[in-house]
C-alpha cells in the first residue's frame, strides 16, 4: 500500500517563517530543535569519562547497616558514604542533605555509587550490590506528619548559608514543620497562638473576631497530589577535576546557586567551581538547585577522571516532585458580597528535604489570597518534612495548589451568597492604589480586563451558567533577585551577549538575541549568545518564577547603553529588592505581578464521570511582548500542563514507593486532549516586559473545577477523574452531601 | 547480549525451539517498557524484524493478518476499514500513531496484556490466532488464547503467526473509555459485534482477560433500550474487577454496564 502526498515546488518550499506555527528560532528558518541541531546536556561526553550508577534505598526511613558487593568485578569503583567523610552537607533554602546517606529518608534517597567505564557496566554492577537495613518508622501524609504522635523525619533542624535562602526560617521544635510563614495583617498580629495548627477542623480560636462582619463563612479542603515535571530530557551532569578545580557540565536552571552549593560541599572558593550550562530538552522546574551534580562530582573526584550520570526516567520521576498540599480556605463575605476577611493554612508536604519547599509555602501562602481586597487576612502555610520524595520547584510554584482551593470557594461564596460569581469578583478585584494583605500597594493592575476577558470566552453573560468556570489569580515572581548582563563586540563585528538565563525549552536564547538586536539596532544575525558558563558570564539569580524575560531584558538593555557608550563591552545590573517577614507576611512580596484568568466550557457524562471539554481558555497580562510566537507557546504550554493537573497527573505510592515513575502509568496531556485550548496574551502598549513562563497554570485547575462543580459535582482532590466526579455528585434534594 | 534475526518462519521456529528463554520481540513496544524496569532481562532475543512473511495481509476472503502486521495497518488499510470496521476502529484505538505504527498484531495477542484494546473486539469477532512450532501448526480461538494476566495457552516454543478474522455478518461497535489522556490505556474495552441474529459483546481491559456471556447475549433484543441496560447490568455483576490507574474496580463495574449498554445501542444504529 502506497500513499502519496503533494510536494511543494522546490522554490515555494520554505522553513516556518515568523508567526507561523513552528517558528521559533531567531537565526534560521528551521527549528533546530528537530533537527537536532542543539546539543543538550544530555548530548555532552568527555572522552575517557566514566558512568555513574545511583544505588538508591529500597527503604522509605532507617539506617543502612551495610553492603554486600562481593559480585563486583575490580573495575569498578564502588562509592559508600565512608568514601565521602569531609563534604559538607547542603540544601538551597535549609542544609538537611548530605551527598550520600547513611540514613536514607526516602525509597530513592542515594545511599551508594556504582562508577564503570561503560553505562552498561556500571548498571549490571549497580543490580549486583546487595543493601542490609535497619527499618525505622516512616510518614507519608503532611497531616499525619503533623500529629503529635508523628516520628520526626529530621532528628533536628537546620539552616542554610546558600543565596537561595532569602528570608529567615522558621522550623517549628520538635515537629515536622521545617518552615512555618504567616500573613497577619496589622490588627492581626502580636496574638498568643499555638505554634502550629494541626488539625482543619480546628476553631482558630486566637483568631475569632476575623470573620466578626462576615455575614456568610464559607470553610473548605481541597487536595492536590505528588506530580512529576516530565521534562522530555533527564537530568545529565557530566563532573571532571581539572587539578583542584571543578568543572560540571549540566542542566540546570540554577548556574549560580549549583556553583555557590557545590563549593560549599567540597570547601572550595566559588571561583574553584565552573558550571557550564547547555540548553535543557524541558525542565519545569525539575532542574534546580543540587540534583546529579554534587555526586557526581564526587564520584569524579574519588575515580579521578571525568564521571558522567544520566537518570533513567524512572529516577527522573523520582528525583523531585510537585508539592503534595493541603489547603484549608476560609472566606468571609457580607450580603452584598464584600469580602470581609480570609483564612488559609496550607499544608505543604515537601518529602525527605526542604529544597526551596519553605519558598514554595510561602507563595502557596499569599497566592491563595488572591487579587482581592480584604479587610483582615490570616495565613499559616506550613513546609512538612515526610518520607516521600523531596517536593521541589514545579512550574506554578505553590500557587497552583492554593488557588486551586481559592478560586473553588469564590464560587462556593457565590452559591451560598446567591451572587453571580464573576460579578463577585469584579467586586473584590485588587485595583492600582488597593493594599494587598502584604502591605504592598498594587500597581499595574489588570484583574478586571482578564476577568472579563476569560468571562467572554465562555459566553457568560448570555445563556446557561451551567458547565462554565471563571477564575482569576495573582502569582509572584522571585523577590529580592539580581540580573547582570554583558555583551561584547567581537573582532568579526558581531556581538556576544553573557547571560545565565539558561534556555530550558522557553527560548532564553531567542529572547536574548531580540532583545539585544533591538537595542543595538542591528540584524539578529549578529549577535550570538553563549550558553551559561559560570566562568564567562555575569550573575544572575536563576532562571525560575517567570522572572528571566523581565529582569534580565532590563539587565540588557542597559548593558547595550553601556556598551554604546563605552564603545566594546557593555555591562548592565538589575535588582529588585523586597521580600516578606515570615512571621507578618508584612513587606513586598512581588516586584511586580504575573496576573492571570482562565475559563472552561465542559458537560459530564453522567453515567462515566467522563468530562468533555468544549472551551478552556487563559488570558494572561504580557505587558512588552518580546517574542509573540514564544509568548503563545508559553502560555499554551502552561495550560496544557493545567489540564494534565486537573485531570491526569497524580505520582502515587505504596509504602513509600512510586507506583506509576513511568509514562505509561502516569498520564500526561496529549495532543489529542488539547483541542478545546484557546488563549491570551494580553499586550498593552508602552508597558514593560513581565514574565509569562507560569501565569495560565493556576487559574486553570479551578476554572474547570469550578464548570464541573456547576453541574453538581464538588471534587475536592486532584485530579479530577472521573470517578471522583462520580463520587463527587451532590445528591440533589437532600441536606449536605454525598462524597 | 545476542539478537537472533531469522528471515523465515522455518528459521524463528527453530529458534524458539532452541532457545525458549529467548524473548520474542515484534514491535517492541510492550516488552521494550518491562526491559526499560527491569522486568524482562535476557542474554539472548530473537527478532522478527526480518520476516517478511509475517508481515502479510490478506483480506480476499477471511481476514488474514501476519504476525507481524502493524496496528496502523488495520487503522487504515481500507479493506479492513470497509469489511472489518470494528477490528479497525479498536486497532485506531490504541495509544498513539507513534506507538501504532511500530506495534504488532502477534505482540498485542502474544503479551496478553489485559489493559489492551484489540483482544475484546478479536474475540467478539470470532477470530483465531493461527500458531506454529517445529512440529506443526494449529489455530486458537483469541479466547482460549489469552487465559489471564499477561499468560496464554502457548507452548514455549510456539509462535503467534498470524490472525484470521471470518468476513463479518453484521456491524459491530467499538467502545474505549479512557479515564485520563486520549492516548492512555482503555479503562473499559467493549466490543459488540452483531453476529446473525445474536450478538457477541466482548469486555476487555477490566480483568484478567476478556469476557463474553454466550447466554446472556443471547438474550438480546436489537433496538430495546430496556434490554441493553438489563444486558449491561448482568456482564457487569458476572466480572471480576481490578483496581487500577484507570479506575477502580467499582468504578469499572459502574462503567461496564454503561458501555455495554451503549455498545448494544450504538450497534444497531
Amino acid at each position: 500500500m502506497s500513499r502519496t502526498r503533494p510536494v511543494a515546488p522546490v522554490n515555494e518550499r520554505r522553513g516556518p517563517q515568523p508567526g507561523d506555527p513552528g517558528f521559533s528560532s531567531a537565526t534560521t528558518g528551521i527549528n533546530p530543535r528537530i533537527t537536532a541541531g542543539i546539543r543538550y546536556s544530555l548530548d555532552t561526553t568527555v572522552p575517557g569519562a566514566w558512568h555513574l550508577r545511583v544505588i538508591r534505598s529500597q527503604i522509605p526511613c532507617g539506617r543502612v547497616t551495610g553492603f554486600d558487593t562481593s559480585l563486583l568485578d575490580d573495575d569498578v569503583a564502588f562509592i559508600t558514604p565512608d568514601d565521602l567523610d569531609g563534604l559538607a552537607g547542603f540544601g538551597c533554602q535549609i542544609a538537611d542533605q548530605v551527598v550520600l546517606t547513611r540514613e536514607p529518608k526516602f525509597v530513592g534517597d542515594p545511599i551508594a555509587l556504582v562508577v564503570a567505564p561503560t553505562q552498561r557496566d556500571a548498571r549490571i554492577a549497580a543490580s549486583l550490590v546487595e543493601v542490609s537495613y535497619e527499618e525505622g518508622v516512616p510518614v507519608y501524609g503532611e497531616l499525619e506528619a503533623l500529629a503529635a504522635a508523628s516520628p520526626l523525619v529530621h532528628a533536628r533542624h537546620f539552616t542554610s548559608d546558600s543565596d537561595s535562602a532569602y528570608f529567615d526560617m522558621r522550623p517549628q521544635d520538635g515537629t515536622n514543620v521545617c518552615h512555618r510563614f504567616r500573613i497577619r495583617t496589622p490588627s492581626l498580629q502580636g496574638r498568643d497562638e499555638p505554634p502550629v495548627v494541626a488539625s482543619l477542623d480546628d476553631d482558630d480560636e486566637a483568631l475569632a473576631d476575623l470573620f466578626e462582619g462576615a455575614e456568610v463563612v464559607i470553610d473548605e479542603v481541597f487536595y492536590t497530589p505528588a506530580a512529576a515535571h516530565v521534562p522530555m530530557e533527564p537530568h545529565a551532569t557530566t563532573a571532571q577535576w581539572v587539578g583542584d578545580r571543578l568543572e560540571v557540565v549540566t542542566g540546570t536552571q540554577t548556574p549560580f546557586n549549583m556553583r555557590q552549593d557545590l563549593a560549599t560541599i567540597f570547601g572550595l572558593a566559588t571561583d574553584d567551581v565552573r558550571v557550564i550550562v547547555p540548553p535543557m530538552g524541558g525542565a519545569f522546574g525539575a532542574k534546580t538547585f543540587i540534583r546529579t551534580e554534587a555526586l557526581t562530582a564526587a564520584a569524579a573526584r574519588v575515580v579521578r577522571r571525568p564521571v558522567r550520570c544520566v537518570l533513567d526516567r524512572d529516577e527522573v520521576f523520582n528525583e523531585v516532585t510537585r508539592h503534595p498540599s493541603t489547603v484549608r480556605v476560609k472566606i468571609g463575605a457580607k450580603r452584598d458580597g464584600t469580602f470581609v476577611a480570609k483564612r488559609l493554612w496550607c499544608y505543604v508536604n515537601t518529602g525527605a528535604y526542604a529544597d526551596c519547599g519553605p519558598g514554595v509555602a510561602q507563595k502557596m501562602g499569599y497566592a491563595g489570597v488572591g487579587p482581592y481586597r480584604f479587610e483582615n487576612v490570616a495565613v499559616d502555610s506550613y513546609c512538612i518534612y515526610t518520607n516521600l520524595p523531596p517536593g521541589g520547584a514545579f512550574r506554578g510554584y505553590g500557587a497552583m495548589q492554593s488557588v486551586w482551593a481559592s478560586e473553588r470557594v469564590v464560587d462556593m461564596l457565590a452559591d451560598a451568597l446567591g451572587l453571580d460569581a464573576v460579578e463577585l469578583r469584579r467586586q473584590n478585584l485588587l485595583r492600582d492604589g488597593d493594599v494587598f494583605c502584604t502591605g504592598e500597594v498594587m500597581h499595574d493592575t489588570h484583574f478586571e480586563e482578564l476577568l472579563d476577558d476569560a468571562a467572554a470566552a465562555v459566553d457568560w453573560s448570555s445563556g446557561t451558567r451551567a458547565g462554565k468556570g471563571v477564575t482569576i489569580m495573582l502569582k509572584g515572581m522571585q523577590t529580592p533577585s539580581k540580573a547582570e548582563a554583558r555583551i561584547q563586540l567581537m573582532p568579526d563585528g558581531r556581538y556576544e551577549v553573557q547571560s545565565a538565563t539558561a534556555d530550558i525549552g522557553q527560548g532564553a536564547s531567542e529572547m536574548l538575541t531580540r532583545l539585544a538586536a533591538e537595542s543595538l539596532k542591528c540584524e539578529l544575525d549578529q549577535i550570538v549568545v553563549i550558553s551559561p558558563d559560570t566562568d564567562r558570564v555575569p550573575y544572575d539569580t536563576r532562571t525560575t518564577s517567570s522572572r528571566s524575560t523581565h529582569m534580565m531584558s532590563r539587565a540588557l538593555e542597559e548593558a547595550a547603553r553601556d556598551l554604546r557608550s563605552h564603545g566594546s563591552i557593555g555591562h548592565g545590573f538589575v535588582s529588585n529588592d523586597g521580600g516578606l517577614d515570615p512571621d507578618t507576611g508584612q513587606g513586598l512580596a512581588s516586584s511586580h505581578w504575573h496576573q492571570g484568568s482562565a475559563s472552561a466550557q465542559l458537560e459530564v457524562d453522567p453515567d462515566t464521570g467522563i468530562i468533555q471539554l468544549t472551551t478552556l481558555y487563559a488570558s494572561s497580562y504580557a505587558g512588552k511582548v518580546v517574542n509573540p510566537h514564544g509568548a503563545q507557546l508559553q502560555q499554551e504550554g502552561s495550560m496544557i500542563l493545567g489540564l494534565g493537573t486537573a485531570l491526569f497527573e497524580e505520582l502515587q505510592f505504596t509504602g513509600g514507593q512510586l507506583t506509576n515513575p513511568n509514562l505509561s502509568d502516569y498520564n500526561i496531556a496529549s495532543a489529542l486532549d488539547v483541542a478545546a485550548i484557546s488563549h491570551r496574551v494580553m499586550e498593552i502598549p508602552g508597558a514593560e516586559v513581565h514574565g509569562l513562563g507560569e501565569t495560565a497554570v493556576p487559574p486553570v485547575p479551578p476554572a474547570i473545577g469550578n464548570a464541573v462543580a456547576s453541574l453538581g459535582y464538588d471534587v475536592r482532590r486532584l485530579p479530577m477523574t472521573p470517578e471522583r466526579i462520580l463520587d463527587s455528585a451532590v445528591v440533589v434534594g437532600q441536606e449536605g452531601t454525598t462524597r | 547480549m545476542t539478537w537472533h534475526t531469522p528471515a523465515t518462519v522455518a528459521e524463528a521456529l527453530v529458534l524458539r525451539a532452541e532457545r525458549p528463554d529467548a524473548p520474542v520481540v515484534a514491535g517492541g513496544t510492550f516488552l521494550g517498557i518491562l526491559v526499560r524496569q527491569g522486568l524482562v532481562e535476557a542474554d539472548e532475543w530473537i527478532s522478527l524484524q526480518r520476516v517478511t512473511e509475517l508481515a502479510k495481509l490478506d483480506a480476499a476472503g477471511d481476514l488474514s493478518v501476519g504476525a507481524m502486521v502493524r496496528h496502523r495497518q488495520l487503522e487504515l488499510d481500507e479493506r479492513v476499514v470497509s469489511f472489518w470496521p470494528g477490528v479497525s476502529a479498536a486497532f485506531r484505538a490504541v495509544a498513539s500513531p507513534r506507538v501504532r505504527n511500530v506495534a504488532t498484531v502477534g505482540g498485542v495477542l502474544a503479551d496478553a496484556d489485559y489493559a489492551s484494546d484489540p483482544p475484546s473486539m478479536l474475540v467478539a469477532s470470532r477470530a483465531m490466532a493461527e500458531v506454529a512450532n517445529v512440529r506443526g501448526s494449529r489455530r486458537i480461538p483469541i479466547d482460549e488464547l489469552i487465559v489471564g494476566h499477561y499468560s496464554t495457552s502457548l507452548d514455549e516454543d510456539e509462535l503467534i503467526t498470524r490472525v484470521v478474522v471470518p468476513r463479518p455478518n453484521g456491524p459491530a461497535t467499538y467502545r474505549k473509555l479512557r479515564t485520563r489522556s486520549q492516548e492512555d490505556r482503555p479503562s473499559t474495552s467493549v466490543a459488540a459485534v452483531v453476529d446473525g441474529s445474536t450478538v457477541r459483546v466482548v469486555v476487555g481491559a477490566v480483568s484478567d482477560k476478556p469476557y463474553h456471556f454466550a447466554d446472556v447475549c443471547s438474550t438480546w433484543r436489537p433496538g430495546v433500550e430496556e434490554n441493553a441496560r438489563e444486558i449491561g447490568e448482568e456482564y457487569a455483576s458476572r466480572i471480576d474487577y481490578i483496581d487500577d490507574n484507570r479506575g477502580s474496580a467499582a468504578y469499572r463495574r459502574k462503567v461496564v454496564a454503561v458501555e455495554v449498554r451503549r455498545a448494544l445501542m450504538a450497534v444497531v444504529s
